[in-house]
């Protein structure tokens, strides 16, 4: 079996050779694999691409993480976006103050401004034999991103029905850049909901706020696409929620217990995680690693339906060792 | 029956910022209160809220909601408490350091401050070492308190320090760091002078510091 029909067969419900190994490497810590600087590549889309191929020829897990490029204007649906040195890039300006800036918001062409361009490049040069995953923001994360994160949370008491109207106005954006991946060939996108965790909003407000415009949104790009929902942090209380969305593969952060949430989704979904990206892969060292695997295969192999994963971004600082220990154990524990 | 201070306290910990403010109304016309006991109501209100928190039975936006209920009382109290200085606990400069922008933890800081009689000068996200430093100046401030949310933000701490020594200003202020992902070991390596993980121990560690300047 190569890569691509690995990461297939767990999709299709099959029990692959083993256990799929797709970490959430992006463009916070490929760059350094091919010896640039993050705002280099965010900013050159050929950077980015070459960095996140290079990365996955090196290590040799199963598939990639197809970022979408900032272009010459970066923005986020008309927030200007910074990024720089190292880091990864940043909203510095929200344009949405009131319910009469929602007109201000502009939906982006996924095609204009050089954005798909690291995106085909990498599908081109993966080639057929290793999985390519794109990412998207969820309706609800642009929101919270346009609208300034602490404004939009003190909304959801202040203004409910103005954050349900927020959300609906920028779920375009979220459909049309999966629609654009799915044209550009990758296998599945990530729809990225990260402050849709029980870490930041209650079970209620996830139910309230998250939950319906996940539901809506994977509505509308599910039939294109498999969908991978991925919630940072914990995301216990509402796995049962977020399994009812209709997304294939549940992306699940390291708070989660693994074996827990195995019993709670059971057949319904596949689990992606969920190694620590900072207190293992940054912080740790191989002997982590290998015993975060080890735990993470014991945990959720079992059956099918699981793919090895971080539960997060792998930050740049992290020593390269660390992602060759998370492969070469992955293999070595991961077998059926 | 409760007392107006009582109700007020539970408006805040509620985050009903128009009970609130409300009620602050009530307060000033009353004219009774001293600004000491109002600040005592307020701080005991924000500590439960963090509290709340820390047991999981508050969340991010309730913390917010709360925060926004003493931002709102405290622009209509303002004026009662600023002509009755006897409340006042000290100042204090804070923001987020250079290379960081989060900045919520930060804002429940500023507010339990405020709600506790300090003055507050918010200096936002991504501040310089200048920018702190300039302001600790102009300001005299007793405190200068550095939200750091990320582990690579320890130079942008470690430079902050430094101008602080060279322009002679580190012995005339007390310093705390604190923010996600933040240990007393790391606030240790920094050379800070306090460090704390909540609202609640926040508000102990300022008072300890001020009573030692
Ligand atoms: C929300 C969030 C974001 C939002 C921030 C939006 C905003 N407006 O703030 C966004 C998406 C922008 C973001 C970006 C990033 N984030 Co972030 N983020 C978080 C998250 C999920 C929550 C932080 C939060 O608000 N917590 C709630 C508040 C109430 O808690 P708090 O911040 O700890 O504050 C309390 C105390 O610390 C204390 N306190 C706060 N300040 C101070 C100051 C003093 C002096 C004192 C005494 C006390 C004190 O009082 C508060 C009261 O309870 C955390 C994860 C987590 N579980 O904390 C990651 C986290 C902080 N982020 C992290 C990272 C790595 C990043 C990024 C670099 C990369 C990425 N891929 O996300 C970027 C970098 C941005 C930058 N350069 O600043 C890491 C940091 C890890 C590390 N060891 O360095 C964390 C820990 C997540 C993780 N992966 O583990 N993030």
């Amino acid at each position: 079996m190569n890569s691509r029909e690995r990461f297939l067969a767990v999709l299709a419900g099959e029990i692959p050779d083993r256990v799929p190994i797709v970490p959430v490497v992006d463009g916070y810590f490929a760059p350094k694999v091919i010896g640039r600087a993050n705002d280099e590549c965010y900013l050159d889309g050929a950077c980015l691409a070459d960095a996140l191929a290079a990365s996955m020829t090196e290590f040799g897990y199963d598939g990639a993480i197809a970022e979408m490029g900032l272009g010459p204007e970066p923005s986020v649906l008309g927030c200007p976006v910074e990024i720089e040195g190292n880091d990864v890039p940043l909203v510095v300006e929200t344009i949405v103050g009131g319910r009469d800036d929602l007109e201000n918001l502009i939906i982006p062409d996924p095609w204009s401004g050089g954005k798909m361009e690291p995106v085909e490049r990498l599908v081109a040069a993966v080639g057929a034999d290793q999985a390519v995953l794109g990412s998207v923001r969820s309706p609800f994360e642009y929101a919270a991103t346009v609208r300034g994160l602490v404004e939009f949370m003190t909304d959801f008491y202040r203004d409910p029905g103005f954050v349900h109207d927020l959300i609906d106005a920028v779920r375009p954006a979220t459909v049309k850049l999966a629609e654009a991946l799915a044209d550009a060939g990758v296998d599945a996108v990530v729809l990225k909901d990260s402050f849709a965790s029980t870490s930041m909003i209650s079970p209620d407000h996830y139910r309230e706020f998250a939950f319906p415009s996940e539901c809506d949104a994977i509505a509308e790009i599910a039939g294109r696409i498999p969908v991978i929902l991925h919630i940072c942090r914990n995301s216990m209380p509402i796995l049962a929620d977020m399994a009812r969305t209709g997304a294939a593969v549940l992306e699940i952060d390291s708070p989660v217990d693994l074996a827990a949430a195995k019993a709670a989704v059971g057949s319904a979904v596949i689990l992606k995680g969920n190694i620590d990206a900072v207190t293992v892969m940054e912080k740790g060292g191989a002997a982590d690693v290998e015993a975060a695997v080890e735990a993470a295969m014991g945990a959720a192999k079992a059956g099918g339906g699981f793919i090895l994963s971080t539960g997060d971004s792998i930050p740049r600082p992290a020593p390269e060792a660390n992602l060759a220990a998370l492969v070469e154990f992955g293999e070595r524990y991961g077998n059926y | 029956m409760k007392g107006t201070l009582e109700k007020f306290e539970l408006a805040i910990i509620d985050g009903n910022a128009d009970g609130s403010a409300d009620l602050a109304d009530v307060i000033v016309a009353e004219g009774r209160a001293t600004p000491a006991e109002i600040f005592a109501h307020l701080s005991s209100a924000m500590e439960e809220v963090g509290a709340k928190y820390e047991t999981g039975e508050y969340f991010i936006p309730e913390m917010l909601r709360s925060a926004e209920a003493v931002e709102k009382a405290m622009s209509v109290l303002e004026t009662y408490l600023f002509e009755r200085k006897d409340g006042q606990a000290g100042i204090v400069v804070m923001g987020t350091v250079k290379g960081d922008i989060h900045n919520i933890g930060k804002n429940i800081i500023v507010s339990a401050l405020r709600a506790a009689g300090y003055e507050v000068h918010d200096l936002g996200v991504n501040v310089s070492a200048k920018k702190f430093v300039d302001k600790v100046k102009e300001t005299g401030a007793d405190l200068l308190l550095l939200s750091a949310f990320t582990t690579s933000t320890k130079p942008a701490l470690l430079e902050i320090i430094a101008l602080l020594k060279t322009e002679g200003l580190r012995d005339r202020v007390k310093v705390l760091s604190g923010g996600a992902s933040h240990s007393q070991a790391f606030a240790d390596e920094v050379g800070v002078d306090g460090f704390a993980a909540d609202v609640k121990s926040t508000l102990e560690v300022c008072r300890r510091l001020m009573g030692e300047s």
